[in-house]
């Protein structure tokens, strides 16, 4: 019923899908549902614009309406907070950036930057986690130390003469000067800011790893989309009339199916 | 909002009646993200109804809690418009009519 003339539809599509490409972290529903309502929109203004060129009339058409980044503004903060629970954490901020560097050009450079950034932040990610279980390792280790030399002094001294405890150099000395009890008393303090330590950044890991999440979901989102391009460029049957409905079906201009 | 308040508009009406009614220039698209807000408010309701003449429409009406806050905003408005008016219909204060004191030199 609503047709264009197939360079209308073309133009009508193309602005379409760079709606589309801002709503990339809006649910499928909400994109399908705010894209339907833009292209009735496109219809009614075109049909109501007067003129005897096409493409003219179309052009008047997207220019009242405006950028796609105005249209969907509203839209784009929610879907930044249902990635995530918490907007402040510093990689929230750091996708929020890259988002913005590289939202907007298509193409594998981006996605080459975005890969390797990725890759930084897992090797980031990696060390951090070592150095968490290195802090719950050691501080386990001295408290448990730190018990043993507090309840059961010569259990302690007898594993210093097999070896299996060497508290040497400095730090020996420094023990030296207190009873056993007290250097119980000091290991197990040592150990417990260690295992503090640990969990604490633990703790913190789990905020990270829902970032790098994130970060991860929008890589895997964005190859997605540029392999669905290559593919659609590659497909011999798409390439008279490019539509919007290969994917869903829903969102679609309805056009170049006839001609004027 | 007080243009959905007696009928409902899909967004392509509603910009044409803002722009007839109200002499507003917007951009068109500024609308949208106003009527996913107060959708997402509870503020307006919306519904998708078939179109003969081409792609179904979104039609938007206000919620009974958009009618109340439009309700009450009016009245805050219409209680701010009359004090402006007040003000305005003040009369001139006369002019200071107190002794006039004349120095005689000399």
């Amino acid at each position: 019923m609503y047709n264009y003339p197939p360079v209308v539809a073309k133009i009508a599509n193309d602005y379409l899908e760079r709606v589309k490409s801002q709503l990339r972290l809006v649910p499928v529903r909400e994109q399908n549902e705010f894209l339907r309502e833009i292209e009735s929109h496109l219809y009614e203004a075109y049909q109501q614009t007067p003129g005897e060129d096409d493409v003219a009339r179309i052009l008047a058409v997207l220019r009242n309406l405006g950028e796609p980044a105005e249209v969907v503004s509203d839209r784009l903060p929610g879907a930044m907070v249902r990635s995530g629970t918490s907007r402040n954490l510093p990689l929230y901020v750091v996708g929020g950036i890259l988002i913005a560097l590289f939202g907007l050009p298509l193409g594998f450079g981006g996605l080459g930057v975005l890969a390797g950034l990725l890759a930084a932040a897992t090797g980031v990610l990696i060390g951090f986690y070592a150095a968490t279980g290195s802090f719950l390792l050691v501080g386990s280790l001295v408290t448990l130390m730190g018990l043993t030399r507090f309840l059961t002094p010569h259990l302690f001294d007898r594993m210093v003469d097999l070896g299996f405890i060497q508290l040497g150099g400095p730090v020996g000395e420094f023990l030296d000067q207190f009873s056993p009890a007290d250097q119980g008393l000091l290991m197990m303090l040592v150990g417990c800011i260690f295992l503090g330590l640990g969990l604490g950044m633990l703790w913190l890991g789990k905020h990270l790893l829902r970032g790098l999440r994130f970060l991860f979901s929008m890589l895997f989102d964005r190859i997605r989309r540029l392999a669905q391009v290559v593919r659609h460029k590659w497909n011999p049957q798409n390439r008279e009339a490019p539509d919007m409905s290969r994917q869903n079906p829903k969102p679609a201009m309805h056009a170049a199916s006839s001609v004027d | 909002m007080g243009v959905l308040y007696g009928e409902r508009h899909y967004g392509y009406s509603l910009v044409r009646v803002l722009s007839e009614r109200g002499s507003i220039s917007l951009k068109e698209g500024t609308v949208y993200p106003i009527l996913a807000r107060l959708d997402r408010d509870g503020l307006v309701g919306s519904e998708w109804v078939e179109s003969d003449q081409g792609p179904p429409r979104k039609y938007y009406a206000l919620t009974a809690s958009g009618r109340q806050l439009f309700d009450e905003l009016s009245q805050e408005l219409d209680l701010l418009v009359s004090l402006v008016q007040q003000k305005w219909k003040t009369p001139e204060q006369p002019e200071y009519s107190g002794k006039r004191l004349v120095v005689q030199k000399g």
